[in-house]
């Protein structure tokens, strides 16, 4: 049986595109035909379960009954597990993780664990890396500039943020770039996964009417985001090959 | 067996340089499928500059790229496989923001998903900043959907070597008092060829070649349409 593969996406910043980044990563995943489930900590309002409603549960992370529901399940046959972290709580989401022995698990081998951070432009990013980076022994960390909201890391100097990333042996740098804010706000609209965004699909998957200009600019952008999931070997985490795409998406 | 429905023709007149004669060819080629369909949608995306919307001011519509509303106002009907062709009058100062845009949201190889078929129609000059956005384009579209057209009033010698190696449609220059009368904003093709008895002007003549040249586009395309569908 294949290794449970648990993803967590997180920041301890609210506004940094979490849930922007775990909607691409849920859309990479279908493409690629990963079996996937998630969990969406905006509890009791989930913001992820409006996109990828048969796939998202809502929960809520410091309750003991909802961490039974995500870790005692890990090996339910679904390869993939992404959580969305709400802002502020991914500290202490992994403190829990090390009590009930999740860390140690990872440490094992008994699970493949991964951390997509997405760091914000102030200073505090940068001191949150250092934190999480105490939690990172035997997991993947990733580490997401992520320009969707136009971010220009501007409070950043280059050797303070080399100094906090090479302190973690392994980390590995992703960039998510910019995409056209009215399509963005579009698909926000619509409610839709960017991939049915992209197929002029609407939530129940019938024919919508979105704008082809629109829908080209998200998939272009798609595209690019996909190409940097490709280039760290994303699927490879999961065990599975990445499916070559066609130009659809 | 029936007969296959022709692609809707998107023609985008185009060139970087400013003063090429752009939209003399765009009111030519949209009198002309005017006259031959019944009717066009013509766009004038050259708001600095005399243009189209001035002189057919009952089938142009105006229309602006520099923000993503008027992308899509524009795009989201060029699109449409409605069967009425389109003309796009694309201003200089607008010809690297429309095919940025037309790479990133993959206009070509959507239309052509859609049956619609984009003509760039690129008025040639000989300065390098025309030769540089030739080559841009040729990388983009293909033959025979990439035209050059070599207009006479402007260039009077030879096109660069590398734009005449392609489909070439060719303007010949008519004497100046003629260019004057044609450029008034009154003056209509189809109108002079119904109203002029005398088809052996110089002008009549000029302006039914030019109509012959444009419905050579159009059978060449149709011929492209109909040898795709039997693929």
């Amino acid at each position: 049986m294949a290794k449970p593969v648990v993803i967590v996406v997180g920041a301890d910043k609210g506004g940094v595109g979490k849930t922007t980044v775990c909607r691409t990563l849920l859309d990479y995943f279908s493409v690629n035909k990963v079996q996937t489930r998630a969990f969406d900590t905006e509890s009791p309002r989930g913001t992820l379960k409006r996109f990828h409603s048969n796939i998202t549960e809502i929960v809520d992370m410091t309750t003991t009954a909802d961490q039974m529901r995500i870790f005692d399940t890990l090996n339910s046959g679904l390869s993939v597990t992404v959580i969305d972290v709400r802002a502020g709580l991914l500290s202490v989401a992994l403190n829990s993780l090390r009590d009930i022995g999740f860390l140690d698990s990872v440490k094992s081998g008994q699970i493949t664990f991964a951390v997509f951070h997405i760091l914000g432009p102030s200073i505090a990013s940068l001191d949150e890396i250092a934190e999480t980076a105490n939690f990172m022994n035997g997991a993947k960390y990733f580490l997401v500039k992520n320009f969707i909201n136009d971010t220009q890391f501007f409070q950043w100097d280059q050797s303070t943020y080399d100094s906090y990333f090479h302190r973690i042996k392994g980390a590995t740098e992703l960039t998510i770039p910019k995409l056209n804010e009215m399509a963005y706000e579009q698909v926000e609209v619509a409610s839709v996964s960017f991939v049915n965004f992209v197929a002029n699909k609407g939530p129940l998957d019938e024919i919508a009417n979105y704008s082809f200009v629109l829908r080209g600019y998200v998939r272009h952008w798609l595209a690019n985001v996909w190409s940097e999931y490709d280039r760290i070997d994303l699927t490879d985490l999961t065990g599975t090959t990445a499916v070559p795409r066609s130009s659809e998406t | 067996m029936p007969l296959e429905m022709p692609p809707t023709p998107v023609y985008i007149i185009c060139s970087p340089g400013l003063q090429v004669g752009k939209t003399l060819i765009a009111r030519l080629l949209s009198e002309f499928l005017l006259l031959k369909n019944g009717s066009v949608l013509s766009f004038d995306i050259n708001l600095r500059e005399p243009s189209l919307v001035d002189y057919l001011p009952k089938i142009t519509e105006t229309a602006d790229v520099t923000d993503t509303w008027g992308k899509m106002q524009l795009m989201d009907r060029l699109i449409l496989d409605d069967g009425i062709a389109k003309v796009i009058d694309l201003g200089f100062h607008a010809f690297d923001e429309f095919f940025k845009m037309c790479i990133e949201i993959e206009f070509v190889r959507e239309a052509v998903r859609n049956q619609v078929a984009p003509i760039i129609l690129f008025v040639g000059s000989a300065d390098r900043v025309s030769s540089r956005s030739y080559e841009v384009l040729r990388h983009q579209i293909r033959a025979p959907a990439l035209i050059t057209v070599h207009n006479q009033f402007v260039l009077r010698g030879e096109l660069p070597e590398a734009m005449d190696r392609g489909p070439v449609l060719r303007i010949f220059a008519l004497p100046q008092f003629l260019k004057t009368y044609i450029d008034r904003l009154t003056f209509s093709f189809t109108g002079y060829l119904r109203h002029e008895k005398d088809s052996t002007t110089e002008l009549h003549q000029w302006i039914w070649r030019n109509y012959t040249l444009f419905r050579d586009i159009e059978l060449s395309l149709m011929r492209s349409a109909r040898l795709g569908a039997r693929r």
